[in-house]
C-alpha cells in the first residue's frame, strides 16, 4: 500500500471530520450559551435531510436553491424547538438536567414524527453529480466529496467570521462568558438565544443535506449525530474551534482505525469520549470546567 | 347453618369463575388467533410493514371466504424494533397474553433464533418467513428446534450460489467480501460463501467488516480498492448495500455488487445510478407473471405506491402453509399445528412447499440471481 492509499484515507477522513464539524458547531453553540447538550441537533439534522430530498424530488429544486431552502428549514426547526420546548423552562429557570431530558424527548419526538407522517421506508437523493470523480493519479475524489468539504469550510469560515467580527458575534461571545452580567449590559439574551438556534439550525441543515448525499436518508439516523456530539466534546464543548478541530481529528482518526480493523472503530470512539471525560473534560480548546452533560 | 350456605356460595363462586378462565384458555372460542412478529420500525421497517400488511390482507380475504374451520381468523401483530430482546418480549406477550396458536415472522435470523426459547416454553409453532440462518431451524450440534419452521432456503444455499454464479457463471476468479460483523445472516453467508468460493479454486483478495448502524465505508472500500477486485459479494441489507455503493462509486471502484436476498428491494430503484449492473440473489423472481395477481391486490388494498416486498410473497406462502396445517389438525391446538406442519404440501408462489421434518426447512428451494437495471430486475440465471 503506497503513499496514494493513505492519502486517499486521509481524505475520506477530513470529508467525514467536515461533516462532524457542521453538526458539532450546533452543539457547542448551544451549549456555550445555555451550559446543556442539546441532543435534538441530531433529530433537527435528520429531518433537514428529509427537507433536501423533498426540496430536489417533489420541488424540483436545482441544487443550490434545495441547499438554501434546507438551511431554512432547519434554521426555522431549531427556533421552533427552542420556542416551545425550552423557552418554558428558561422562564422558570428550571436546571440544565430539565433541558437535557427534554431535549432527549424532542429527539425521539421528531424521530417518531417522521416515522408516523413520512413513514420508516428509506429515501436516497437523486443524483446531483452522476458519480462524477476528480482523478489525480490513483487518487480519486468523488465530486460530492469535494463539495462537502467546500461547503463545510465556507460555512464554518462565515460562521467563524460572525462570531469574532460582529456586534452580534461579540454578543454571543459575552453571553457565553457570562449570561447574566450580559444581559444586565443590554443584551437582549431572548435574541442571542433566537440567534444561536437559528445558525446552528442552518448548519443542522446544510449537514443534513451532505448526509442526504452520502448516505441514504431515514428517521433514525442516530450513528452520525451521535459521533458528532462526542466530537464536539473531544474537541471541547461550547468552543467552536474545538468543534472544528475535534471533528477534524475524530473524522481522520475513526477512519484510519475502521481501516486497520473495522470492528474497533465505534469502540475507540466512545472510548475516547470516556477517556476524554475522565482526564481532559474540558476537551481539546475548551475553557469551561463545569459538568458536562 | 346460614354461615355454612354462605361459606358454600363463596366457594361455588369461586369455582365456577375459574371455570370460566380455565375455558377461555383452552382456546374454545369463535376465532382462530395468528401471531406476527417483525420491524415495523427501523432499519428493517420497510420489509416488516410489507410484510404484516400482507398478512391482515390475506386474513381478511380469508375470513371473507369463511374463515378455518369455520371459525374467523384474527391476526395480532407486535414490532420487534429490528431488536433479538424486543422480539423476545413480542412473541411472549403473543403466547402468553394474547394466546395465539401459531405465529409468522419474524423476518432476520437473530431475532428468530433468541425467540427460540419462548416458543419451546409455550409449544408454538412459529413460520419464518426470510430468516435464513441455519440456526433458526436446527441449533449448533444438529438439536432440531421442535417448533421453529421456515419458508425460504437458507444461508449455506445463498452463499453456495454466489460461489457458483461469480466462478461458474461470471467466470471470475477473484472477489472481495463487505460484511456485518454483528449481524448472524451477514456472518453466516459470509463462511459458506468463502468456503465454497475457494473450493471452487476462486480467490478472496480482500474481506473487510462493518457493523450494524454504520453508514461510513469509505476505510474499508479504500482498502477493497486497492485489492483490485472486479467484484464484491455483500451479505448486507439494501441500506447498507445503496450507502456502501454510494460511497464506492465516489471512490472510483466500479466493481460488480453482489448481494443476498437482504438487498432486494423497490428502494434499490431510487439508487439505481449507482446500482445499475449489481447482481442479487433472490428466493424468486419479483418479474415472475404469476405474482402479478396477487401484487394487484396488494396495491388496491395499500395503493398503487405501496412497495410489493420479497416478504409479502413469503408470508403469502407461511399463510397457505399454516393454513393447510391447521385443516389437517382440525383443530387450532398449538402442538396439533406443529405436528401437521411436516405433513402438508402446498402450492405457494415461491413453488412447491413441503416442510423436511428432519431440519424443518423447505425442501429443494431453488434461488435465482437477477440483475438490477434501470428497467427492472432482469432475471439472469437459476440455480440449486
Amino acid at each position: 500500500m503506497g503513499v496514494e492509499y493513505y492519502l486517499q484515507q486521509l481524505i475520506n477522513g477530513i470529508c467525514l471530520g467536515g461533516m462532524y464539524a457542521l453538526m458539532s458547531v450546533g452543539y457547542s453553540l448551544v451549549y456555550s450559551i445555555m451550559n446543556f447538550s442539546n441532543f435534538a441537533h441530531g433529530g433537527v439534522i435528520m429531518v433537514g435531510a428529509y427537507v433536501g430530498f423533498y426540496a430536489l424530488t417533489s420541488l424540483g429544486l436545482p441544487f443550490g436553491m434545495a441547499f438554501i431552502v434546507c438551511g431554512f428549514g432547519s434554521g426555522l426547526l431549531a427556533v421552533i424547538i427552542e420556542r416551545l420546548v425550552y423557552n418554558p423552562l428558561r422562564r422558570r429557570h428550571a436546571p440544565s438536567l430539565y433541558f437535557i431530558i427534554s431535549a432527549m424527548g424532542a429527539s425521539i419526538f421528531l424521530e417518531n414524527f417522521v416515522v408516523a407522517t413520512i413513514g420508516p421506508t428509506p429515501r436516497n437523493y437523486p443524483t446531483i453529480f452522476a458519480n462524477s470523480v476528480v482523478k489525480i493519479g490513483n487518487l480519486a475524489i468523488g465530486l460530492d466529496s469535494l463539495l462537502m468539504i467546500v461547503v463545510s469550510a465556507v460555512s464554518l469560515l462565515i460562521l467563524m467570521f460572525i462570531i469574532q467580527k460582529t456586534k452580534i458575534g461579540l454578543a454571543i461571545r459575552a453571553c457565553s462568558y457570562n449570561e447574566k452580567a450580559s444581559t444586565l449590559m443590554g443584551i437582549n439574551g431572548d435574541l442571542i438565544i433566537f440567534i444561536i438556534f437559528l445558525m446552528g439550525g442552518v448548519l443542522a441543515g446544510f449537514a443534513g443535506m451532505l448526509y442526504g448525499m452520502r448516505y441514504i436518508v431515514k428517521p433514525t439516523i442516530g450513528a452520525v449525530t451521535n459521533k458528532s456530539f462526542v466530537a464536539a466534546v473531544f474537541g471541547g464543548l461550547g468552543s467552536l474551534p474545538g468543534a472544528i478541530v475535534g471533528s477534524l481529528l475524530l473524522g481522520v482518526m475513526e477512519i484510519f482505525v475502521a481501516s486497520w480493523k473495522s470492528n474497533l472503530r465505534d469502540l475507540f470512539v466512545y472510548a475516547l469520549l470516556i477517556i476524554v471525560l475522565i482526564v481532559r473534560p474540558s476537551g481539546l480548546m475548551g475553557k469551561v470546567t463545569e459538568d458536562k452533560a | 347453618m346460614r354461615k355454612i350456605t354462605a361459606i358454600l356460595l363463596a366457594v361455588l363462586m369461586v369455582l365456577s369463575l375459574a371455570a370460566c378462565g380455565s375455558k377461555t384458555e383452552s382456546g374454545d372460542s369463535d376465532t382462530i388467533k395468528i401471531g406476527w412478529v417483525g420491524s415495523l420500525t427501523g432499519e428493517q421497517a420497510a420489509f416488516g410493514t410489507c410484510e404484516s400488511q400482507t398478512l391482515k390482507l390475506l386474513v381478511k380475504q380469508q375470513n371473507e371466504a369463511g374463515g378455518i374451520l369455520g371459525k374467523q381468523i384474527e391476526v395480532i401483530c407486535y414490532d420487534t424494533k429490528g431488536d433479538a430482546q424486543e422480539a423476545v418480549n413480542a412473541a411472549k406477550r403473543l403466547v402468553a397474553q394474547d394466546k395465539v396458536c401459531s405465529i409468522i415472522g419474524p423476518n432476520a435470523s437473530g431475532q428468530a433464533i433468541a425467540m427460540q426459547a419462548v416458543l419451546n416454553e409455550y409449544k408454538v409453532p412459529d413460520i419464518a418467513t426470510v430468516a435464513t440462518n441455519e440456526k433458526v431451524t436446527v441449533q449448533e450440534g444438529g438439536v432440531l428446534q421442535p417448533y421453529n419452521f421456515r419458508i425460504c432456503f437458507i444461508d449455506p444455499q445463498q452463499g453456495n450460489i454466489a460461489a457458483s454464479f461469480i466462478h461458474d457463471y461470471l467466470k471470475m476468479n477473484e472477489a472481495a467480501v463487505l460484511m456485518n460483523i454483528s449481524d448472524d445472516y451477514s456472518q453466516g453467508l459470509t463462511k459458506i460463501f468463502e468456503k465454497s468460493f475457494t473450493d471452487k479454486g476462486g480467490k478472496i483478495v480482500a474481506e473487510e467488516a462493518f457493523t450494524g448502524g454504520d453508514t461510513e465505508f469509505t476505510a474499508q472500500l479504500t482498502k477493497i480498492k486497492e485489492s483490485g477486485a472486479k467484484i464484491i459479494f455483500m451479505p448486507n441489507s439494501y441500506q447498507e448495500i445503496i450507502n456502501i455503493a454510494k460511497q464506492a462509486r465516489a471512490l472510483g471502484i466500479d466493481a460488480t455488487i453482489l448481494g443476498g436476498d437482504a438487498f432486494a428491494s423497490d428502494v434499490l430503484f431510487d439508487a439505481i445510478d449507482v446500482l445499475d449492473g449489481s447482481y442479487v440473489i433472490n428466493h424468486l423472481s419479483l418479474n415472475d407473471p404469476e405474482l402479478e395477481g396477487f401484487r394487484q391486490q396488494y396495491k388496491d388494498e395499500y395503493g398503487q405506491d405501496a412497495a410489493v416486498e420479497m416478504n409479502a410473497y413469503m408470508v403469502y406462502d407461511s399463510f397457505l402453509l399454516w393454513k393447510a396445517a391447521v385443516e389437517k389438525a382440525g383443530s387450532a391446538d398449538s402442538q396439533a399445528i406443529t405436528d401437521a406442519m411436516t405433513q402438508v404440501e402446498v402450492q405457494g408462489l415461491t413453488g412447491n412447499i413441503k416442510i423436511s421434518a428432519e431440519d424443518h426447512n423447505p425442501i429443494g428451494k431453488s434461488g435465482c440471481v437477477e440483475q438490477v437495471t434501470k428497467d427492472g430486475y432482469l432475471f439472469i440465471t437459476k440455480i440449486s
